[in-house]
Formats: structure tokens, sequence, C-alpha cells
């Protein structure tokens, strides 16, 4: 019995209505709900985002001691206006209460790990480090200090104290766990750098091939809005990924190829250019060697070859080279940037810069454009007892050979590549070989959520003489060191000047938006005292950041006043092969001056000098390959405390094949335990029953998982990948450590009970 | 008289939830409730499937049901079409809340009055656009005056093959347009579990 | 599978406060109508039902103060600087007030001698008006979502016939026993709507009506079956009558917030 439900009612509200006269009276004001701090009188500071390595330009709102909001803005060519969530959020961990507030010192007689920690003044806390180091130097020498660091600051506590006070042992985690494959077989390749911002001429190509590299989840911020301006432009996408990724979501073709045998894929692609004869043989005669070793090398892999290791279609193969062939040069396979999938990942990418160069895109429109840094000099200080070892997204640092007296990097001789690789510096803290290290700063850097082989690094710690954790949040290994320094967040600080490499190279400034909160000091002035208490007064000559910050500045003609009303200085660079063929010069810093298809240079180091296909290692039975990747509102395992993106998503969850989940018996919404190949347990963890994977891998996003009591939001939400990939595969060219050689078996588990991320917000006040 | 609204190019956006963020910062919005979500729903089977990614708002409704039904007057309509709430009139009653279709509103309980999208009115006052649209890195929203030709949002919305609504049916008339959905039906809905 | 970054508001936005304010009315709007119909009958027992009327009233618009979040701001005070026609709610608080200001009336007269030239048929009309508003509008503030399904015109009837038996099975109480016939009709009547009103749902809101609300609506429902057909002892009908008619106000109020899966 339906009564005419709706015109009924409209019948009985218009009879009403009639009567009324014409709608609501309306009084003249309105109250509208204008923000509270909008309403107040607003500052506007010039800042850097810190809630991801990208550092886009904000501009913060300031009102007395808080920052309301941040935004980009146009003049800065990271953030071009707009920011992506973390970004936008990044504020709240500065207001964060369970912020580290204080110095911290671990109580005597305390194990590590206890927790166990009692307040202390800056001066006792820093007098208490220099006393171990100093300690250290004499009985083991100054390399038995390992400086591990990331983020803005790392400039000082990996590259800058470490070479001072004499240890090669500095590493970030951004190398070899990160771009460290792709940046070696860039200087291989092209004798340059792909560089932290990667040199894609997005919104001029017209045919893109991602393999991996899920951007609009990776949300680095200007490369989503190129990616997007590129799209708008009308340029076709192919996504290659096991998994239906958001970028797969709006690509015009999938291919869902099975893990880790990419470079069978590309090896067939440059098989077809090749045998099809559809590369760009004035580019490749001009610019490049040795084209005919290729040619024979490629004979074996046919597109119907690589269709039994990847299971997707020869023809499918043939026809996407054809149509890349067909955009060239204005077709491009970005690099992506995390490239240590499965340990022979320097030859994937060479692989994949092999198939670039065919297109002839480098150097040109559509391509690869050519990145130069800013010209910006340093402050004067007396020269380095040794050159900054980490490394990082601008190329490795070449120190061959360590100078007189010192003893080489720990990791030496483990790989070919000249820079350091954070994992491997742990073995040398459990077995002393090749030497000792006794001491380990971390700054900013997530020692378990970060590092592959987490019980490793728990033994290395406790083997230790001195852990010293510089951090914002008490993370789990922040809680194991012997002292914790809280940093002021990047809101309340100075940081050295970021300069970044880019088609039109520029200078970033960050200054503070309010006086650090609780007791926490900036990274430049922990260097500065603690370099005083251990004998390298003399590299911190000046008096302060801001005198520091002038005289750099001065070296191109502006000065600190001047930089915080820009907040951003814009050089021009040299984008393409035509700018540096005007100067009868070629970008490429390899042997032969070109880009080098065959690598004498790998060949001499006993290496493939052209790259072939390995099988990835078989998933064992009843398991999965456990991939991982990001969420697009949340940054590594830093921002899971952060209020507001934890409302948006408080959890990671575990996709599962919907066929394979019917036959587990796992229904949606159900929750699972995570039980690798070693028998470590992560979880329980949602199910994400889903359609958008393959059968024979499982994906989480990283950073989740947290065993932080001090960490109200984070502690015990989802599953770590870190805490499950016991194993990596070296990569022994580049030292980056393959992460996707570990697999997990999934058992049912009950939901967690825990109380929901919003009632924590309301009870905690913020 | 303006008719503002705003378009949502479902083709360009990536569900990274930027818009939603940046609202909840911009607006104070506390927890537990929020002005603008992401709906994230896939459809088809493997390797044939799409994947719809729904920013939700507010549609500042031309046929509003949530402001006739206000006993105060404070939910009212202004000139150039935006559904807003003054906040001195309202007594926190919930009728709007409970007449909406789409889930836009809350009550703010600290303040003591019905929330919800309000286009970013404040900004609006000084020409700025809402803090959703200026952050979308994927350029996924327009905002702008529907009536006016030449606007970009006119412009847009007429070039795009297909627009479509949040619950035609319900006669709302919603001035949050999609285009653009990846899947040929339209807007995907929910289908009960069951 | 939908997943979400941030949530919609789809939580409760009427909580136990309101389903108690829906109670109440009921009881104010009923007694009102019952004390209207007294006073014009110029019934001996009329003044304890005026009393009654005036004090439930009272109390009512006290609960929708109170459980307001604005209630400091006593922004109350635009239901009656505001001309709403659309609005249940609006109607409400005049109906409400109208009643009371009828009520006050009939019961100042001992006290305030110039009251007593009135005679008592202006004041039980107009308390006759206000509440049959009384009566009607909590209906129809629920069912004026058409977006809600639950919530259907069936509404406009249960809500006025369940608060008439609420007061008839009070008057029982109370030990008036003329009020017998008609808590037995209007139990009756209430038992027919609540038979009715299951087979107005469809698709999802019959669903979630059966997950959520069949056993209370199913308990408030013989209760009330007892009360229309229980004869033996009418105080034991009229007291479990009393208690089904504000089980099924308080669950219809609470379960009907259901959006339909529209989105
Ligand atoms: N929101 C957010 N964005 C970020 C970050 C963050 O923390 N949060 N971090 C930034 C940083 S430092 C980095 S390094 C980047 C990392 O982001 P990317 O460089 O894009 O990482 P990838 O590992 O290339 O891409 C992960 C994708 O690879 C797929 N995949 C897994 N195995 C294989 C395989 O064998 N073959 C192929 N073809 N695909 C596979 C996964 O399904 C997943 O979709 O993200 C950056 N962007
Ligand atoms: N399992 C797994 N491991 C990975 C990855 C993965 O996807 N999965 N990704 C790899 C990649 S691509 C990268 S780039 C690295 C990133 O590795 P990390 O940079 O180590 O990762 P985060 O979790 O961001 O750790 C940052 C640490 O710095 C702290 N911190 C945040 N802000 C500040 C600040 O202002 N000052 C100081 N002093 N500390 C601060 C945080 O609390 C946290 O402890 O991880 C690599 N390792
Ligand atoms: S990409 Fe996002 S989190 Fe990273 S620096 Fe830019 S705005 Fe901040
Ligand atoms: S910011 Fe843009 S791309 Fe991201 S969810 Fe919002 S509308 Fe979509
Ligand atoms: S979306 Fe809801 S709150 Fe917004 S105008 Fe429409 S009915 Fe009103
Ligand atoms: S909550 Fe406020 S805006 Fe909404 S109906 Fe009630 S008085 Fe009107
Ligand atoms: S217009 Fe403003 S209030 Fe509305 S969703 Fe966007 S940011 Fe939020
Ligand atoms: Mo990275």
């Amino acid at each position: 019995m339906k009564l005419p439900r709706r015109n009924f009612l409209k019948l009985s509200a218009a009879t009403v209505g009639a009567v009324s006269v014409g709608g609501a009276v309306t009084l003249t004001s309105r109250a509208k709900a204008a923000p509270a701090w909008y309403t107040k009188e607003v500052k506007q500071v010039f800042q850097i985002c810190e809630n991801c390595f990208w550092r886009c330009g904000i501009k913060a709102s300031v009102v007395g001691n808080r920052v309301y909001k941040v935004d980009g803005y146009k003049e800065n060519p990271k953030s071009r206006g707009m920011l992506c969530p973390r970004g936008q959020a990044a504020p709240a961990q500065t207001y964060d209460p369970d912020r580290l507030k204080k110095p911290l010192i671990r109580i005597e007689g305390s194990q590590r790990g206890d927790g166990r920690y009692r307040e202390a003044s800056w001066e006792e806390a820093l007098d208490y480090i220099a006393k171990k180091m100093l300690g250290l130097k004499e009985q083991y020498g100054t390399e038995s200090i390992a400086f591990f660091g990331h983020g803005t600051g790392d400039g000082w506590f990996v590259d800058f104290l470490p070479a001072a006070w004499g240890s090669p042992n500095a590493a970030k985690p951004s190398v070899s766990l990160c771009t460290a494959p792709r940046e070696v077989a860039a200087q291989y390749t092209f004798g340059r750098a792909i560089g932290g911002h990667e040199p894609i001429d997005w919104p001029n190509t017209k045919y893109i091939v991602l393999i991996g590299h899920h951007i609009g989840e990776d949300t680095h911020n200007t490369q989503l809005q190129e990616f997007s301006e590129a799209r708008k432009n009308g340029a076709r996408v192919v996504v290659v990924d096991p998994r239906f990724s958001t970028a797969a979501a709006k690509a015009d073709r999938w291919l869902p190829i099975k893990p880790g045998t990419d470079t069978a894929l590309l090896l067939a692609w440059i098989h077809v250019l090749i045998s099809e004869n559809l590369y760009d043989q004035a580019f490749i005669e001009k610019y490049t060697v040795g084209m005919d070793q290729l040619v024979a090398h490629i004979k074996p892999y046919t597109p119907e070859w690589a269709e039994q290791q990847t299971e997707i279609p020869a023809q499918v193969i043939r026809q996407v080279a054809r149509e890349m062939a067909q955009h060239k040069p204005k077709a491009i396979l970005p690099p992506t940037r995390h490239t240590v999938w499965y340990g022979n990942d320097t030859q994937r990418m060479r692989a994949s810069y092999i198939l670039n160069t065919l297109l002839g895109n480098y150097g040109r429109e559509g391509g690869f454009y050519i990145a130069m840094a800013p010209y910006l000099e340093k402050y004067p200080t007396p020269q380095l007892p040794l050159e900054p070892a980490a490394g990082g997204c601008a190329g490795p640092a070449a120190v061959v050979t360590e100078p007189e007296g010192f003893k080489p990097r720990a990791d030496k001789g483990k790989f070919l590549a000249n820079t350091t690789a954070i994992q491997e510096l742990i073995e040398p803290m459990v077995s002393g070989q090749p030497y000792p290290i006794k001491g380990l700063f971390a700054y900013g850097i997530n020692l378990f959520h970060a590092i592959p082989n987490v019980p490793r690094t728990k033994e290395a710690l406790s083997k230790l003489d001195l852990y010293v954790a510089i951090d914002v949040l008490p993370q789990e290994h922040v809680m194991w060191a012997d002292v914790i320094l809280p940093e002021a967040t990047y809101l309340e600080r100075y940081d050295d000047f970021v300069t970044v490499a880019h088609k039109t190279p520029f200078i970033q400034l960050r200054m503070p938006a309010h006086e650090p909160l609780y007791d926490s000091k900036p990274g430049w002035w922990i260097a500065k005292e603690l370099g005083k208490r251990i004998g390298l007064e003399q590299f911190f000559p000046w008096q302060n950041i801001e005198e520091y910050l002038d005289t750099r500045m001065q070296t191109v003609g502006l000065d600190l006043e001047t930089m915080k009303s820009m907040g951003t200085m814009v050089q021009n660079g040299k984008p393409w092969l035509t700018d540096w063929e005007k100067e009868n010069s070629l970008p490429f810093n390899t042997l032969s001056g070109k880009i080098e298809l065959y690598s004498e240079a790998l060949a001499k180091a006993g290496f493939d000098p052209l790259p072939k296909y390995e099988a990835p290692q078989a998933v064992p039975e009843g398991f999965y390959r456990l991939l991982y990747g990001r969420s697009p509102v949340h940054t590594f395992a830093r921002t899971q405390n952060n209020p507001v993106l934890m409302e948006m998503e408080s959890s990671n969850s575990v996709w599962l094949n919907a066929e394979e989940a019917a036959r587990l018996g796992f229904k949606p919404g159900d929750h699972a335990y995570l039980i690798n190949q070693d028998g470590v347990r992560e979880g329980p963890v949602r199910l994400k029953v889903t359609q958008r994977i393959r059968k024979d891998a499982v994906y989480i996003t990283h950073g989740f998982g947290h065993k932080a009591k001090g960490m109200a939001l984070a502690d015990g939400r989802g599953a770590s990948d870190s805490y499950l990939q016991t194993r990596y595969t070296l990569d022994r060219i580049s030292g980056g450590a393959g992460l996707r050689n570990n697999f997990v078996k999934l058992e049912k588990a009950p939901a967690p009970k825990l109380k929901s991320v919003t009632q924590l917000i309301k009870e905690r006040g913020a | 008289m303006a008719r503002l609204g705003m378009l949502i190019d479902l083709s360009a956006c990536v569900g990274c939830a930027a818009c939603a963020v940046a609202c909840k910062m911009e607006n104070q919005v506390p927890a537990g409730a929020s002005r603008l979500w992401i709906r994230e729903r896939e459809v088809g089977r493997f390797p044939n499937l799409a994947v719809e990614f729904r920013p939700e708002q507010c549609n500042h409704c031309e046929n509003p049901p949530c402001v006739p039904v206000c006993p105060t007057g404070a939910s009212y309509q202004t000139k150039d079409g935006l559904v807003e709430v003054d906040v001195a009139k309202c007594i926190a009653c919930g009728a709007c809340a409970a007449a909406c279709p789409y889930d836009a509103r809350f009550t703010n309980k600290k303040g003591g009055y019905a929330d919800k999208c309000n286009f970013c009115a404040h900004r609006l006052a000084k020409d700025q656009q809402p803090a959703c649209v200026e952050t979308c890195p994927a350029y996924a929203r327009v905002f702008g005056d529907l009536d006016d030709p030449n606007s970009e949002i006119a412009k847009v919305l007429k070039a795009a093959e297909r627009s479509d609504v949040l619950r035609p049916d319900q006669g709302t008339r919603p001035k949050v347009i999609y285009l653009n959905a990846p899947s040929k039906k339209g807007l995907t809905q929910e289908v009960s579990d069951s | 599978m939908t997943e979400f970054y941030g949530v919609p508001n789809t939580s409760e936005f009427w909580h136990w406060t309101n389903a108690l304010h829906f109670v109440l009315v009921g009881l104010a709007g009923g007694m009102a109508l019952l004390a209207a119909i007294l006073t014009l009958r110029q019934h001996p027992e009329r003044n304890r039902y005026v009393w009654l009327a005036a004090v439930l009233i009272v109390l009512d618009l006290f609960v929708l103060w109170a459980e307001s979040p604005a209630r400091w701001r006593f922004s109350h005070i635009w239901l009656f600087l505001s001309f709403q026609p659309g609005a249940p709610i609006w109607w409400g608080a005049w109906g409400l007030a109208a009643a009371l200001v009828a009520t006050a009336a009939l019961l100042l007269k001992q006290w305030f001698v110039p009251l007593r030239r009135i005679p008592e048929v202006v004041p039980g009309l107009v308390l006759l008006l206000g509440s049959l508003v009384a009566l009607a509008y909590p209906g129809f503030a629920l069912a004026v979502n058409t977006t809600r399904p639950l919530w259907n015109e069936m509404m406009l009837f249960i809500f006025p016939i369940t608060a008439l038996l609420m007061v008839l099975a009070i008057a029982l109480l109370l030990g008036s026993t003329w009020a017998r016939r008609w808590e037995v009709l209007v139990a009756a009547l209430s038992l027919a709507l609540l038979v009715a009103y299951p087979l107005t749902l469809q698709g999802a809101a019959r669903e979630h009506f059966n997950q959520e609300g069949l056993i209370g609506y199913g308990v408030a429902g013989l209760l009330i079956a007892v009360a229309a057909l229980f004869f033996r002892n009418p105080r034991w009908a009229a007291a479990l009558g009393l208690a089904g008619a504000v089980g099924v106000r308080w669950l219809l109020v609470m379960v009907g917030q259901f959006q339909s899966p529209g989105l």
C-alpha cells in the first residue's frame, strides 16, 4: 500500500506555505559562521612544509602563538598555490599534545626499550652526549659513531656534523631504501642524477607509462599537479602495476603485471622498438654509445618470451611499444622514486632509461628536462676533514677514497655505489665487523618503520654505548634512546635554505611562525651547541642562524630580509639539450661524454653492461607477496598521530583479491593477522576484499602498526609493513635494499578493541 | 543575482582528500564531523575495473529541503544561491539535518549551531576561492556563477560530455555537479552488501 | 566495497533527549486536547486536566530548551520572532505556546479576578486549537523529511493517535472512569495503525526496520494490544498501553533517522 507520498506532502506544505508572505521573513543582519581565527589579526609568514621530503613552499597564517592554516603560493615552483592533504594538515602536528617537550635522559640501570626517562636541561643532556662521544672517539675512533637522519635538518646531522666530526658512517633512508637504484642507474647511463624533484616535462608529454609509481596515492604535490595537467592536455597513460592503483584508475590502459617481472616487459619493449625500427635513430646516433651491443643483446627478449614472465599478452606488449614510439619524443617512462623493489633494481632502471633514450626524450620537450641546482654558496667554514658520504636525491657524492687517517665507511665493498646504505651500517653495530660502531644519532628518521629487519636493528641498539634520538614524537625507536632531544617543529624554526635542482632552479626559506613551544630547540641550535662541546667550534663560526642565512644570501645579491618578503628566489636553468648545444657542450658526465646504453664502467666492475632479466623469488605455497605503498593522507610513519589525518584514515587495511577471500572464508570488513615467512605476526588489520589486486599478492599502505604507547592516536592501529620485512635483497650495484621479497599468510583475527580516533581526540582536547 | 555552484570533474579527481583536509583546517571543523568527505567505490570485476573517487559536501541545492523546515529562519538561501546558517538564530534543533538527503549537516556542539559547507563564504567575501578549490592539486574543482555564460564554470560545464548530480530523484536541484563519472551508468550507488 | 576519507554525517542527529521530547510533546498535546474538551463541556473534572496540561507543556518546552546545545544563547526566541510556515517545529512552538496561555487563563482565574470576566469557552477554544496543532506537528516534523523512508505519511496518524492513547491511559489511571471507552477505542485504532505501518515500508527501509526496530516495535504493539483488549483490569491495561505508546514513539524517532542508501 504505497500512499501517493510525494504529492500529498507537497500539497500540505504548499497549502500551508501559500499562506506565508513569500518565504521566510529575513532580517538584514546575518551572523555567518566565519572561522574564529579568520576574524582576528592574521600574520602571513613564508615557510616550507615538512610533512614530507618534497618540501613545498607555503604561507602560514599565524594568530598569536598558533598557525591555523597553511596554503601554497603561486610564485613557489613546488606548491604553485596548491597543497596535498598532508601539507594542509601538517600544522596539527605542532600542537599535538603527545609531542616531545623536554630533553629526556634514560634512567640509569634501565634497559634500552624500557622507556623509563627523567627530564633534563639542555645543558645536562648535551654535556652527557659530548662526554660519551669523546669517550668513544678515544676508545674506537670518530668512525665508531653513525649518524642517521632525514628531513630538512639532515643537512646538519647527516652531511655537516659527521664530516666535521670525522665519521663516514652517515646515511639517509631516502637513498638505499628509496632512490639509490634510479640515481646510480642514472649516473651510469646519463652521467647525471635524476634529483629530488623528478625532471619530467609532464605538461608537454603525450604518452606516459608508469611502472608502479602510484601517483594519486603518492601525493607528491607538484608531480600530481603536472600529471593532472598532462592528462588534461590529452596525454595517454599506461599503468603497469599488479594492483589497480589510483593511477591505473585514471589510465587509458592497465597492465596487471606479475610482481617482480617489469624488467622482462622493459626488455621486450626495447626489442620491439629496435626490431621494428621505431626508435629515434638520429638521437641514438648523436647522443649515445653502445647501440650495436644493445641490438645484439636484445634479440632473445621477444614479447612472446615476456608474456611467459609477466602474464601480459604479447600482442598488448607490442601494441604499447608501437603507441609509445608513435608519440616520441613526447613519450616517457618516468623513473618513479621508491625503486628498491627486488634487489636487481639498478638494472631495471637502466632498462627503463635505455627505453627512454630510444624514444629520444632526454633533454627534449615532453621528456626529461635537464635540471640544474641553483647557485648559492656555502657559509665559509674551515675545510671539513671528510666529504659528506650520505648522498641523497641529488645523486651520490664521489667519495671514492677516504682521506688519510680515516677508516673507510663501514659498508664499503658491499656494493658498487659510492654512497652509504643505511641498512648496511647496522651489521657493524651487531658484529663489530669491519669495525665496531658503538654510537648512533637518529635525527628525524624512523629506525623501526623505515629500515627492514627490525629484530636486527633492536639487537644493534641494545649493543650500543650511546644512542641519541632527535625527534618531535615519542616514536617507538625514540623511546629506546639514552638521550632524547625534542626538536622544535618546522613552524617554530629556521632551517638552512632548501635549494632545488629544477627546470628553473630555486632557493626556499623557512622562518619561524612563532617561538618554539615547550622546551624544544631548532636543529641548527642543537648542532652548534653539540659542536662546541665536541671540539668542532671552528666549524660553527656564525653567531646565529640569521647571520648564517644572511651571509649565504649575499652570495646571490640578496639578503635575509628581502628573502623573508619573497619566500622563494627562482633562477634560470638550461633544461633542454639545445640550451647546452648553444654552448657546444653536452650534459652527460659519462666516460664517453654520451648516454651509455652499454656501460663500460659496469662491465669493468664485473656487472652486466646491458640489463638482463632475473625471475623474482617464487611465492611460497599458501603465502602472498607483500606489496606496500603510500596512503594519500599519510606520510610514512610520521603522521599517524596527526588528529586531522587520522580522522581521514585511522588505519591501513590489507587488500586481498575477492576470489582469494572467498576461498579463505573472509568477508568484507573482517580482520586478519599477517604472518610472514619468518613467523613475525602483525595486525589485527582490517581486510579490504577487492577486485583491484592480483591473486598472488596482498597490499598494505606503509606507516601503520605503531607500537608507541606515547602516541595515543597511532598506537596499535593496523599492521606495519616494515615489521613484516625481516628480509631484504641487497642490490649489489646501488646498495638498495629490495623490500618486496617478503611473503605473508593470513589468519582470522578478532576486531581490535580500540577507542575511536574521534573519541581520543576529544579526550585529549586536540 | 548569481547562481553559485561547484563542478567536480571525476575524471580528474584522484580522491586524495586534500580538499577535505583543507576544509577541516580552514573552517576548524570539530572532530567526528565533516563538511566534506571523499567516497571511493570500485566498479566491475578484475581486470575490467573503474574506481569512482567522489568528494561530497553540501550541494547548496536550488530547492533546499533544509530551509523551509527551519523553525527560526536560521537556515536560509542567499540571493546568489548559497544555503547558509545564521548562527545567531539557530537553536541547533537538527530539523535541517533530518531534511538533508546528503548527510551534509551536523550539529557543532561547542558552538551550538547547525554546521555544513558554506562555500567558504568568508573567503568569497574577499574574492578568494573556497579552500577546497584552491588546494586541489588535480584541478578537479571549479567554483563560480552557473548563470554567467563567460564564467569558467559555465564553459567547463557546457563542454563536459556528461554531468550528474546526487539523488536527482529528491528534486533538490543540487548545485554541486559531477562531470565525467567513470562508469557509463553515471554516479554509483550503494548496493546493500547482502 | 565503499571506502571513505573523512566521514559523511550519518550518525544520529536526534538523541535520547529528542526522543524524550517526542514523548513529552505527545503527552502535552494530548492532555491539552483533553483539557480543552472537558473545559468546553464544563466537565467537573476539567480543572485537574488543565493543571496537568499546563505542567506537561512547561516540562516539554523546558526539555526543548535544555537539550539544545544553543541553550545559553537563548536563540529560541527566534521561534516567535520569525514566520516559518514550512517548519513543523515552528507550528509546534506556537501551538504549545497558545495552549499554555490558554491554561494560564483558565488556572489563574482563582487569583487574578479580572480574568473571571472572560467566559471559559474562549480560552477553551484557544486551548483546543493549540492542542490540535501540538498533536499534529510531531508527525509532520518526521514525515516532512521525504529522504527518511521510515518517516512516511503514517507518522501523521501514529503520533497523534498514540498521544491520545497516552493521555487517556493516564486519565484512566487517575480514576476518570469516563476515559475507559475512549482509551479502548484509541488503543484499538493505534493497534490497527501499528499493524499497517510495516506494510508501507519497502526495500532498504523495510530491511533496516526489521534489523533495527522489529523487536522493540513488536513488544510495544503487544502492550497496546493488551490496552485495547484486556478488559478484566482496566488500570493494568491503561498502564501497559501507556508504556507501549511511549515505546513506539521513542523507537520511531530513533530508528527512523535512517537514510536509504541513495548515495
Ligand atoms: N601520500 C604520500 N605520498 C608520498 C609519500 C608519503 O609518505 N605519503 N612518500 C614519498 C616518497 S619519499 C616516495 S619514495 C614515493 C614512493 O612512491 P612511488 O615512487 O610511486 O612508489 P612505487 O614503489 O614506485 O609505487 C608503489 C606501487 O607499485 C606497485 N607495485 C608493487 N610491486 C610492483 C611490481 O613488482 N611491479 C610494478 N610494476 N608495480 C609494483 C604497488 O602496487 C604500488 O601501487 O612516494 C612519495 N609520495
Ligand atoms: N617498510 C618500508 N620501509 C620504507 C619505505 C616503505 O614504503 N616501506 N619507504 C622508504 C622511503 S621511500 C623513504 S624516503 C624512507 C623515509 O624514512 P623516514 O624519513 O625515516 O620515515 P618517517 O616515518 O617519515 O620518519 C621520520 C621521523 O622523523 C620524525 N620527525 C618528524 N618531523 C620531524 C622534525 O621536524 N624534526 C625531527 N628531528 N624529527 C622529525 C618522525 O617522528 C619520525 O620519527 O623510508 C623508507 N623505508
Ligand atoms: S607534497 Fe604535501 S606533505 Fe610533501 S611537502 Fe608538499 S604539501 Fe607538504
Ligand atoms: S583535492 Fe581534488 S583530487 Fe583530491 S580529493 Fe579533493 S577534489 Fe579530488
Ligand atoms: S545538500 Fe543538504 S544541507 Fe545542503 S542545501 Fe541541499 S539539503 Fe540543504
Ligand atoms: S539546527 Fe539551526 S539551522 Fe537547522 S533547522 Fe534547527 S534552527 Fe534551523
Ligand atoms: S567550499 Fe569551503 S566549506 Fe565548502 S567544502 Fe569547500 S572548503 Fe569546505
Ligand atoms: Mo622515498
